[in-house]
């Protein structure tokens, strides 16, 4: 045979794998939430920053030098990796706080509008769009003690649209309907969708044909990727009294035959993706567990919202092996490129931190942070809870948290491409470091 | 001439020091409302200050920040310079200075963020109160006990009511979840058959009526309200 040597092929096989892992939220498939390429230990400067008309929760994606990211201006955004240059945006008729993928020159992802969307990678020109049941955020009576008690409000940290994943011709995703769809990649035909008991703003993980997602209703699903039968389920948490210890806002990622997922019930679970039973639980002292784990080197890396820890756990057994301090709540999900971990915070700074250690590199903080409006911040940069969340009443909690996520807070999952760091900020940009 | 250089000076002095007050005259006594510029904000302040027996006694309101009569405590006054501070979440301190045209600017500092601010007089002063203990029935005094579900767990709840004469009763208010919690209770009350237990600072407060040898009411956690009946300790 005349074929390349087997060297060669593997390269090229690494190389390929390299590139499509950053082309979709958590890197991958199985969102493991690494990184390839060299990992930046120091703070150098500001390569550019990208303005755009609204917060950017989305978290940014790479795919032949350009990135691909959500706006809640309610665009869709290319953006030249080198420069910062806009190449095309296309607009929504709702915000995009969900992750494109990118897969066959297509970019994949849907919108506050109900509808989700497929687009040319080259010229953001539509290919087809798809309507769900219609999205809308997670609400109940009374959430997280907000009064009236007996009026539904809507969750305001229900904060992040499903991100899809693109794999067998199809592409998954969950919606504010309840639904996970699996659509036809290529033509946006519905091939099923699967029905839970409340809104699905999780990312499905895929391994082994199988899909792995949390619902709102407390449920996490595991269902067939190319039937939608459901294969098993597993319920975590309620809360009946205000509804704030309960659902999967947190995406999981799949490693080794295990599901790793948080849970607003302050749990990290470790299930059996053969079977969901639980292997181990870690517990958060009723602090949600928001972020997509990541997994590497036999680890679980994630963090925690209230009590704002970093965590490092061991991944078979589920005890700790590393604590730290944040200064504030994390809802953004690690990123591991070699020896460097880096997490955004909600207070409006990137954090980098070492993989073993857990030790904060060095952080990066945002204009919108650094001039504390309102007094959103301490002077330590922690959240001035009682100057924000003094009532409970009316819509003070919701301005509240407005004002707190105006101060730039971030979101985002960090990227990290060739040694610059991407992430986007609810001050309106699109960041890159070096 | 020089006489009356000499007089000119005289009348300036005695018009300078007419203008001043006096040694233990109360210029402070008053209500002052100005505002803290914080980044982006305005912040409304309304401090209420008086001397009662020799002692400075005050009240804040902060309208549009749920601060309405607090307390104030730690005031120091050695004019022209005024402190206090108010306690309790919000954990406000101000430092401020009279000048010459009756108004007092200093800062206004909360969480270590540092505001310019800047008050008027406007009038005698208007000092809240805070509600005092009252005394509890005999029948309740002692420790009462009981659970509670809140947030996926049960609590245990203690209250031990304990009369002090004519300070009223104190409370110990202990709950035990993950961890033993003792709550610095702030006010407790009995209007006719209804007893409150409040812990403010933390947001924590019971509720309740004697009925049947039960404590039966409810327990309150910022907004969130569960019932809770309470049983005599054995």
């Amino acid at each position: 045979m005349n074929g390349l040597p087997i060297g060669v092929l593997l390269a090229i096989f690494f190389a390929t794998t390299a590139i499509s892992a950053q082309s979709m939220f958590r890197g991958d498939a199985m969102h493991s939430g690494q990184y390839g390429g060299p990992a930046p230990r120091q703070f150098h400067r500001v390569k550019w920053k990208f303005p755009t008309g609204d917060r950017v929760i989305s978290s940014p994606v790479f795919k032949d030098n350009v990135i691909y990211f959500g706006g809640d201006d309610g665009n869709v955004y290319a953006v030249d990796a080198a420069s910062g240059r806009q190449i095309w945006k296309r607009t929504t008729n709702g915000p995009v706080p969900a992750t494109p993928a990118i897969a066959n020159g297509t970019v994949y992802v849907g919108s506050y509008d109900g509808k989700f969307y497929a687009l040319d990678a080259k010229t953001g020109a539509l290919k087809w769009k798809f309507a769900t049941e219609g999205e809308r955020r997670f609400e109940a009576k009374g959430i997280h003690g907000w009064q009236p008690k007996d009026q539904t409000i809507a969750d305001p940290f229900d904060i992040f649209l499903s991100s899809p994943v693109v794999a067998n011709g199809a592409v998954y995703f969950g919606s504010g309907d309840g639904n996970l769809y699996a659509l036809d990649s290529t033509t946006g035909d519905l091939r099923w969708k699967f029905k839970t008991g409340d809104v699905v703003h999780a990312s499905p993980a895929l391994a082994n044909d199988i899909l792995f997602f949390g619902g709102w209703d407390s449920y996490f699903y595991a269902v067939d990727a190319t039937t939608g039968k459901e294969k098993w389920r597993f319920h975590a948490g309620e809360d009946p009294l205000i509804h704030n210890q309960v659902g999967f806002q947190s995406s999981p990622v799949v490693a080794n035959g295990v599901v790793y997922t948080g849970c607003r019930d302050s749990n990290l679970y470790a299930l059996d993706a053969a079977t969901g039973k639980e292997k181990w639980k870690f517990f958060n002292d009723l602090s949600w567990v928001i972020t997509s784990p990541a997994v590497a080197e036999g680890k679980v890396f994630f963090a925690t919202s209230d009590s704002s820890l970093y965590h490092v756990v061991d991944a078979n057994s589920g005890k700790s092996v590393v604590r730290q301090q944040a200064k504030a709540y994390m809802f953004s999900s690690p990123a591991i490129v070699g020896d460097v971990v880096f997490i955004g915070v909600l207070n409006g700074t990137l954090e980098a931190r070492d993989t073993k250690s857990g030790e904060l590199l060095w952080d990066f903080q945002v204009d919108a942070s650094k001039r504390n409006n309102g007094w959103v911040l301490t002077a330590e940069r922690k959240f001035n809870d009682p100057f924000l969340y003094y009532s409970s009443w009316r819509e003070a909690p919701i301005v509240a948290n407005d004002k707190q996520i105006r101060i730039g807070g971030i979101f985002s999952s960090p990227l990290v491409v060739n040694g610059v760091v991407y992430f986007g900020s609810a001050d309106g940009f699109l960041y890159a470091l070096e | 001439m020089q006489l009356d250089r000499a007089f000119l000076r005289l009348i300036a002095i005695v018009a300078f020091t007419a203008a001043l007050p006096c040694r233990g005259e109360d210029v402070i006594s008053g209500r002052w409302e100005g505002s803290a510029q914080i980044p982006d904000e305005e912040i409304t302040v309304v401090v209420d200050l008086a001397q009662e027996n020799g002692a400075w006694v005050g009240s804040i309101i902060v309208p549009g920040f749920d601060v309405k009569g607090v307390p104030l405590s730690d005031i120091a006054v050695k004019q022209p310079d005024v402190s206090f501070s108010v306690k309790g979440p919000l954990g406000i301190r101000m430092k401020l200075r009279l000048d010459g045209n009756g108004k007092m600017t200093g800062n206004f500092e909360q969480a270590g963020n540092v505001a310019p601010t800047s008050l008027q007089k406007t009038g005698p002063p208007q000092v809240e109160y805070p509600p005092r203990n009252t005394p509890v029935a005999k029948e309740l005094e002692g420790e009462w006990k009981g659970d509670y579900q809140m947030l996926g767990y049960t609590r245990h709840v203690s209250i031990k009511f304990t009369n002090r004469g004519p300070d009223g009763a104190t409370v110990e208010f202990v709950i035990v979840g993950r961890r033993t919690n003792n709550l610095p209770v702030d006010l407790v009350t009995q209007e006719g058959d209804l007893v409150t237990v409040d812990s403010r600072g933390i947001g924590f407060s019971f509720e309740g009526r004697l009925k049947e040898g039960k404590l039966s009411g409810a327990i309150r956690q910022g907004a969130v309200e569960t019932p809770l009946q309470l049983e005599r300790a054995k």
